[in-house]
């Protein structure tokens, strides 16, 4: 039997903790992109240009979103590390009122009243412990819970880039306007497929990944469609405006 | 919650003191008041201080003739284990089974299913003499109700903030 290793099993769950910037980033790469191809395909005549508005497109893409990510993981960061401060700060004036919730929260989790006296008691040998413990059983913070700004807008960017590339490479590798078109909805829809199965069927440990993969291609594809509809439903109302 | 001049409710109920099991009632009390100390419960952080600080006050208080009462909802078994963890407590804590007794005393917290941080002193009658609540996080004064204890028994009137010591109110004034 395999040794149980705490700290390999921190380590994946700090990785896992980015799924959201991965999946978010590839999905909307790959339907970004894929979007650019089919509208400009019909609209601009040079194969030549479609690629390369397809390029602006991915490269934008990326940086907005890492960008975004970024900034938006940096903001949560401060606003919580600064509540976390605060509630540290009210927890060394008036310790006895968190060894006290701590008690209450050990005492629903099943622990006798007595006994989670005692870990609260032990803990109180060390602040920093009885504070880091409580911040994570009263408000379910943790120095883990606080994203790492960086490596949120990286992934993003760099999975925003990858998904581009997914109908993107096809349509640059095949000379027909069409048949790359073709080739590229088919690679999204392989690639949407994937993302699915592997993120909310393999490591998720769904029963049926194929069922999870499916889901995924059809939420995705289903906004994409009805992103689609309302362009055509308002369209003439852009066309009767420019007259 | 009953109020100074309301008969104090009887009771009979197991304790745990000086370490062992055993049973108190109020009619077995002979001591001339009795100060009653509801508190929430056992193994808490904020009990404790008020626990031990009865515990060292309680030579002071058997100065004045009164005996210390403290009470919560655990079983005798849990105080007996609660007053070793703090060192030892020389005082009665007896068991409230169900809170019946805080429920007669009117400091039964329904939501919590505990005692409020609540304090009777009765008189030789066993009547309420003096009464107070705390809010359920904030611990209770033992030093004032040493101080109310000797200023009931002074039988005088007695201004704000008096101590033992200082100037009695006018002897004809009631009030």
């Amino acid at each position: 039997m395999a040794a149980f290793k705490p700290d390999e099993k921190r380590r994946t769950f700090e990785r896992l903790g980015n799924v959201r910037e991965i999946v978010f980033g590839i999905q909307d790469g790959v339907l970004t992109t894929a979007g650019v191809l089919a509208g400009l395909s019909g609209a601009v005549s040079g194969r030549s240009q479609v690629i390369l508005a397809a390029l602006a497109s991915t490269a934008a893409g990326a940086l907005s979103m890492g960008a975004g990510a970024y900034l938006g993981t940096r903001a949560e960061t401060q606003v919580l590390r600064n509540q976390l401060e605060q509630a540290r700060r009210e927890s060394e004036r008036q310790p006895y009122i968190v060894q006290e919730e701590l008690l209450a929260a050990l005492a629903k989790e099943g622990l006798a009243r007595e006994a989670g006296y005692r870990v609260v008691k032990l803990l109180s040998r060390a602040p920093d412990a009885l504070f880091s413990t409580a911040e994570q059983k009263l408000y379910g913070l943790s120095d883990s819970t606080l994203g790492n700004p960086m490596m949120d807008g990286l992934l993003m960017g760099v999975a925003f880039l990858v998904g581009a590339l997914v109908p993107l490479l096809p349509f640059v590798m095949i000379a027909s306007v069409r048949g790359g078109l073709i080739a590229g909805i088919a690679t999204t829809a392989i690639a949407l497929f994937a993302v699915g199965y592997v993120f909310e069927g393999i490591l998720a440990g769904e029963r049926s990944p194929i069922a999870a993969g499916l889901r995924f291609l059809a939420i995705a594809l289903g906004a994409a469609a009805i992103g689609y509809l309302v362009g055509l439903v308002i369209s003439p109302i852009g066309a009767g405006s420019a007259g | 919650m009953l109020k100074p001049g309301d008969p104090a409710p009887p009771f009979d109920l197991p304790c745990a003191f000086d370490g062992k099991l055993s049973h108190l009632s109020l009619d077995g009390i002979r001591s001339e008041m009795v100060v009653l100390f509801f508190y929430p419960r056992d193994f808490s952080f904020i009990c404790p201080t008020e626990v031990i600080g009865f515990h060292k006050a309680q030579p002071a208080f058997k100065t004045e003739h009164t005996s210390i009462v403290g009470v919560s909802a655990d079983d005798a078994e849990s105080h007996r284990r609660w007053a070793a963890e703090l060192g030892g407590v020389s005082y009665p804590l007896l068991a409230d089974a169900g809170g019946r007794l805080a429920q007669a005393y009117g400091v039964f917290d329904e939501k919590e299913q505990v005692a409020m941080r609540a304090t009777f002193v009765l008189d030789r009658a066993r009547t309420v003499a003096y009464c107070v609540a705390s809010p359920i996080n904030v611990g209770r004064s033992v030093s004032e109700t040493l101080r109310i204890v000797r200023a009931i028994r002074s039988g005088r009137l007695c201004p704000a903030d008096w101590e033992p010591g200082a100037e009695f109110g006018p002897a004809d004034h009631k009030f």
